[in-house]
Parts: C-alpha cells; structure tokens; sequence
C-alpha cells in the first residue's frame, strides 16, 4: 500500500463452520480468532487492535484476552469481509496498531418461517419492495442475472460450467462443504429461484467464523508463516443499496472499484496469478472477470465454459471452491485462499504453481472492495 | 374442524408508511402514480429521500407522472418467501425505466403477461392492483393492454 507501513497477512483461520452448528457468534469468533493465532504463532497479548463484522470486537478481544485494544472497529453493513480487512490493514500501515484481528463472523439466515414470522427488515425502503414480493436477495440477483443474459454472451449452460468449475475446485478442498461431484445436468434440473437464477447459482448458508491476523512487514519476518504481503485495497460505493434501481445492472460497482486498485499499485491485472473473485452469486463473479478485463465485455460466460477459470486456465479462480461450496463465509474464505497460494503449498491439489500476486475481491452492484495481495 | 376457517388469508408483508412516503401510497389508492420531485432543478427520486441528490434542495413534492416507461430487466420468482405469495407464485418482478427521466427507475410487478412473453425494453404502462382493503400498488402491464 502507498504510504505508511508495509502491511502483511501473518495468520488466517476458520471456525468449524457448517450447517445450523448451534454455536453462538461468540463461539464462532473464538474458533476462529485461536485459530489465526495459532497459524501465526502468535499469543494474545501481541493483538491490539480487532475489527469484526458480526458479533462485537471489544466483546471478542475481553473473551480473547486481547484487552488492552489500541484500535476498535465495529462494522456494519459493507462488501462482506473486505471492510474489516481493509480497515484492519490500513490500521497497522498508518501505526493506529501493530497486529490486528479481522472477523466475520455469519450465522444461517433466519429460516423462511422464520421470515414469515415478520423478521424481514421493517426498513423505509422495505415500503417500496415488500409489498411486490420482492424480499430476498436472489430476487435482485434474478434482475441482474437477467439483465446480464440479454447483453452478454453467456448462455444457461456457461453458468452451468461456472458452478461445475467451482465444485471441481471444491472437491479439493477437505474444508468446504459441497465436494460431491457436479455436472452440468445437475446445474440444469436444480430449480428456479428467480428464473434465471437457479439454485445452484447462490451461495451455501451457513454459520461460519473466520479471522485474518494483519502486522507489519518487519513483526511478520518473525513469525511462523511466510509473509504474504498487502499489495493495494479498494472500496467503492457507486448507488445506495438498492440493487433493483441500479442504472446499470451488468457493469456495477467492480469496475469503479478496480480503477481505485489499479491506480494504487504499479501491477496490473496481466500479473495475477490467481483470483478469488466474490460468487455470493454466479453473476457476481462473471461481472469482476469482466472487470479484470481478462475477457472482453460480454465473455465471461465463454470464458468459463472454455477453462479460463480452472487451475490450467488464464486465470485460475475461486480456487477453493467459491462459497457456493465452502460456504457463505461472506468473502473471508477468498482472503483466507489468497493467503494460502501465495504462501505457497497450503492448497493441496488447487495449488497455483508458483502462485506471486492474487486479488480477491467481494459484493457487487452497490458497492465492493478489492485487495490485492503478493507473496514478496 | 374449524381450523381452516380460523386461517385468515394471510396479509401483505408489514410494512411502515410515514411522512416522507405516505403521499406516494395515497395517491395510488387513487390509482394515481406520483413521485417525489425536487422543486429547485426538477429530479425525479425514487425511493424518496429527504433531500435532492442532485441540486441538495429540501424542497421536495410529490408530482404525478405518466406511468409510461420499459422493462430493464425482469424476473420470474417461483418461491413464496412470504405467505402472501404462496398461492401467487410465480410472478414477474421488474426493473421499470419511467418514461419522465434518464435511469428514473422503479421496482415494480409484471402483471398481464406470461414471463416467455416479456421482452427487454418493452413499453409499458402503469394500473393498480388491490392488496387489501387499505394498500392499493402500481403495477406495470404491457402497453396498449385492454384496461
């Protein structure tokens, strides 16, 4: 990053994330958060500053044994994870902190009787949505898939090798939760959400924590994992959150988003060895290739039905499986898999050879953010 | 036994009207559509705000407009996420581009036509439909549809 400290990644880790686990946030954040310790070495006293998303972070560091806390930040609404990680470096390259901890923390989504039940956001604009019918997020992604269908050159069948590229990766991958294998004609028979959105366009709920430990260069010599480096960050907001109104529903946020990051960083999109591109749904993710610029506009779907996105690819992607099999782990599993091929032999069969400089990004249309991380 | 007479059928999701939205859902009890309009440069806002995005005047009212515009995008809901809805799967959710302004958008229902039918850019025109006694929506049907 330009100005300050050099920041670097020094210890990443999840809960045990699944399905209804009954545990609480709290639960949740200490799994994780003892986790990323132990990845890194470190001991509690060396955290001094905490940012999480879910949960509490002066609640997390008391319960942790982080307290005294130097830095604090509680973070609402946001591009997933990417906020407390961009927050959390920033904090360690401007000296706000040495070693901060970066949390999201995500329990299922209430049930849909539990929706019923009226627990669907009593928000003003809620006014000008509910009473249409349209109350969950796979609805506006319905619009933006739709949309993205009529201008692009993707087709039902390119989504359907997007999804069996992904459960390819995944079935590599001992942590995620979907690792069954995947066929197109899987893709094809699971229902309509939305049409066009299907079922397996969406991500896999479930409870999950996950922490990322950020220091500076010089602390991250010392500890147990190879440094794996904060290269550049970028959040943008183009539109309030209201993803039906958007002007444009195929070039969004991602592409004001990565002009902020290419114009932080001597590197551009030619140097990516891998990218862990947000997949809350498929669309999403074919929007940020599209913002890359490794396909022309409009070829995203081809892209991926020609391989572009698996391990022998351009641009290898989502190579932990994209939370449509690891879970909704809301953007931290794409923090935490960029760590790991840049450190360099930590993704078993997924791993990118000789994997340098990797970009994850997360969210979409409104708003998103983007990091772009080295491994020297 | 009675069981079933006892269930009600069920009521449109709650929802909280107040000052700032109350004259656009009383205008569509009059089968009217009428959107908030900044007084001092003449934008359209939708959902309605407390201030001009545009020009930052307070001055804001809501105006009536032609209900004309085109389908952006559309979508085909087929589950019920809401009780409501159970026995109205599927239906078609829009993006309606309002004929009165570049990108003046609204979020809105496809009624009077079959998904396949629908096409993107399509004229469209605004009617009403009756949720319940006391909540009157603007829907959008294809242009030129018999009233």
């Amino acid at each position: 990053m330009r100005g300050g400290r050099r920041v670097a990644i020094v210890g990443v880790g999840y809960s045990d994330a699944g399905r209804r686990t009954g545990l609480s946030e709290r639960h949740h954040a200490a799994q994780a958060a003892r986790a990323a310790l132990a990845d890194a070495g470190l001991e509690s006293a060396d955290i001094d500053g905490l940012t999480t998303w879910g949960g509490n972070p002066i609640d997390f560091a008391h319960m942790l044994g982080f307290s005294p806390l130097r830095w604090h930040l509680d973070v609402g609404i946001s591009p997933a994870f990417i906020s407390p990680a961009i927050h959390a470096a920033h904090a360690v390259a401007s000296g706000q902190a040495d070693t901060v901890v970066a949390m999201r923390v995500i329990l299922q989504q209430p049930s849909r009787a539990n929706l019923w039940a009226g627990g669907t956001g009593m928000a003003f604009d809620a006014q000008f949505q509910h009473p249409f019918g349209d109350l969950m997020p796979a609805q506006w992604a319905g619009l933006l898939t739709n949309r993205y269908l009529h201008e692009s050159d993707a087709t039902e069948e390119d989504f359907a090798n997007f999804a069996v590229t992904q459960r390819g990766y995944a079935a590599n991958n001992p942590e995620a939760l979907m690792r069954e294998p995947l066929t197109v004609e899987d893709y094809l028979a699971a229902p309509y959400i939305s049409k066009p959105l299907r079922l397996l366009d969406c991500d896999y709920p479930c409870d999950s924590g996950a922490a990322v430990i950020f220091t500076t260069e010089e602390r991250a010599r010392d500890l147990r994992q190879k440094p794996v480096f904060v290269e550049a960050t970028a959040l943008s907001a183009i539109h309030d959150m209201n993803f039906e109104l958007l002007p444009d529903m195929v070039r969004t946020s991602p592409v004001h988003c990565l002009r902020q990051l290419w114009s932080n960083t001597d590197l551009t999109a030619a140097d990516l060895d891998c990218a862990q591109l947000y997949d809350g749904f498929s669309v999403i993710t074919l929007q940020w290739l599209e913002a890359l610029g490794v396909c022309e506009p409009g070829q995203a779907g081809p892209f991926v039905s020609g391989g572009g996105t698996s391990l022998t690819g351009a641009l290898p992607t989502n190579t932990d499986g994209g939370a449509c099999n690891v879970g909704r782990r809301h953007g931290a599993n794409f923090c935490i898999e960029a760590t790991r091929q840049l450190r360099g032999g930590q993704s078993g069969d997924r791993q990118v050879a000789d994997a340098e400089v990797a970009v994850w990004t997360n969210a979409v249309g409104p708003f998103s953010g983007a990091m772009l991380l080295t491994g020297s | 036994m009675t069981q079933q007479a006892d269930l009600a059928s069920p009521a449109p999701p709650e929802m909280v009207i107040d000052a700032l939205s109350a004259p656009f859902w009383a205008a569509a009890r009059q089968r009217r559509l009428e959107l908030q309009r900044c007084q001092d440069c003449g934008l359209f806002i939708h959902f309605p705000r407390p201030v001009c995005r545009r020009c930052g005047s307070f001055r804001l009212e809501f105006e009536p407009v032609s209900g004309r515009g085109s389908v952006y995008s559309y979508t085909e809901t087929r589950r019920a996420f809401h009780p409501f809805f159970a026995d109205r799967v599927p239906y078609l959710l829009a993006s309606i581009e309002l004929a009165e302004q570049a990108d003046l958008r609204m979020l809105s229902n496809l009624v009077g036509i079959a998904e396949p039918d629908v096409r993107f850019g399509m004229p469209v025109e605004v009617t009403f439909e009756d949720l319940s006694p006391d909540l009157t929506i603007p829907v959008f049907v294809p242009a030129g549809s018999p009233a």
